[in-house]
């Protein structure tokens, strides 16, 4: 999305809203906090959009994801987390084997749960570049750290989930 | 030759920007020289690098319908097509493709615009601003001809900083002679196109 540009909220939600859905499923392994996530950061956007400015709209958009992500998890007390919902599954586009899905599968629940074992700052910074896709430039903007501090949250972070994944994958 | 104790202590944070291409000036070399001569940290890189990958192996989860409607995006399909698309980008159109049929064929005509778009022939350039030597008989592809055109134009334009910068100083690797001799020649098929006398340093040219 251009940066000169002030999106209407439907293109946010439709551009962004299943990114933001990914990015708090991956923070909190749960479905209904994830739907919650997005509700709510869409309704900071439409507010938001009535005086945003152009200028760095996915900095601007996700600083409002992880603000959002902060208070619901200060509010919320820590809720268990629920199995992969199905949707994992039937996203697997490419028709594999059997052994193939359910290894995928296995893969999958198994990177999860690691991920939820990893520190909110160092989980946060490795989602926001491995599932989101954003560079170290934009988590800095997005988080307000610096870019230093991304890189070195991105390292450990990765380097602990490596520790608790079962090796070679 | 780097050798581990020459590296900082954070050698193993600067294999994860390596990874990511983030490292700052400066930084690429002394990690590519490092990593030529240091086997635990090649090791190491390809670990990183497996986390990496599955990490962003994992499925892009569909937000329910209510919350977000699934788009059709014709830019993103463009960007798709070209491959220019971030990861994440990209298999979020994957899987969109999987399961919309009107994006399919949008997908399958944007292809056959870019195939036409493609398939328009090179056109050689006037013989004029064609070094003899290097003259070719064949069509060039039209992207080739514009990479040409514009490498033609930037040393025209290197050629003639070049000269008015250091007006005294010669030309080593251009044929200032050769350029000069298409110029007159331009100038006499071209109506109105005006000889600009050539700068040379010492000497005299025809």
């Amino acid at each position: 999305m251009s940066d000169d540009l002030i999106p209407t909220w439907e293109d946010v939600a439709r551009s962004y809203g299943r990114k933001i859905y990914n990015f708090a499923y991956r923070l909190t392994g749960n479905r209904d906090d994830a739907s919650d996530l997005v509700q709510e950061v869409l309704l900071r956007v439409r507010k938001g959009l009535a005086s945003y400015t152009p200028g760095s709209f996915e900095g601007w958009l996700w600083r409002i994801t992880r603000n959002a992500f902060l208070d619901s998890v200060r509010k919320a007390k820590r809720r268990p987390t629920s199995p992969l919902p199905d949707d994992d599954r039937i996203s697997l586009v490419s028709s594999p084997s059997p052994d193939e899905v359910l290894a995928s599968v296995r893969l999958s629940e198994d990177i999860q749960s690691a991920l939820l074992k990893l520190p909110l700052d160092f989980r946060e910074c490795v989602v926001l570049c491995d599932v989101v896709g954003l560079s170290y430039e934009e988590i800095a903007n997005a988080v307000d750290i610096p870019v230093g501090t991304v890189r070195s949250r991105i390292h450990r972070g990765r380097k602990m989930l490596r520790g608790l994944l079962t090796w070679p994958l | 030759m780097a050798t581990m104790n020459d590296m900082p202590d954070h050698i193993d944070e600067l294999l994860t920007a390596y990874l990511d291409g983030e490292l700052r000036p400066g930084e690429l070399q002394l990690v590519t020289v490092h990593l030529d001569g240091c086997s635990n940290c090649i090791l190491a890189f390809h670990e990183l690098k497996e986390t990496r990958a599955a990490l962003r192996s994992l499925p892009m989860l569909r937000a329910p319908e209510s919350l977000v409607p699934h788009g059709h995006d014709e830019i993103q399909l463009s960007a798709y097509l070209d491959g220019e698309l971030p990861t994440t980008e990209y298999r979020l159109v994957f899987d969109h493709l999987q399961e919309c049929a009107d994006c399919r064929a949008n997908l399958h005509e944007l292809d056959a615009a870019r195939t036409a778009i493609r398939s328009l022939p090179g056109l050689d350039p006037p013989e004029f601003l064609m070094p003899a030597s290097r003259r070719v008989e064949h069509k060039w592809p039209a992207v080739q001809v514009r990479v040409a055109a514009v490498a033609a134009v930037a040393a025209v334009a290197a050629l003639v900083v070049g000269v008015r910068s250091f007006p005294n100083t010669a030309p080593v690797s251009i044929d200032l002679d050769s350029f000069a001799n298409r110029h007159v020649a331009r100038a006499s098929v071209e109506p109105g196109f005006q000889v600009i006398p050539a700068v040379h340093s010492g000497g005299s040219h025809p």
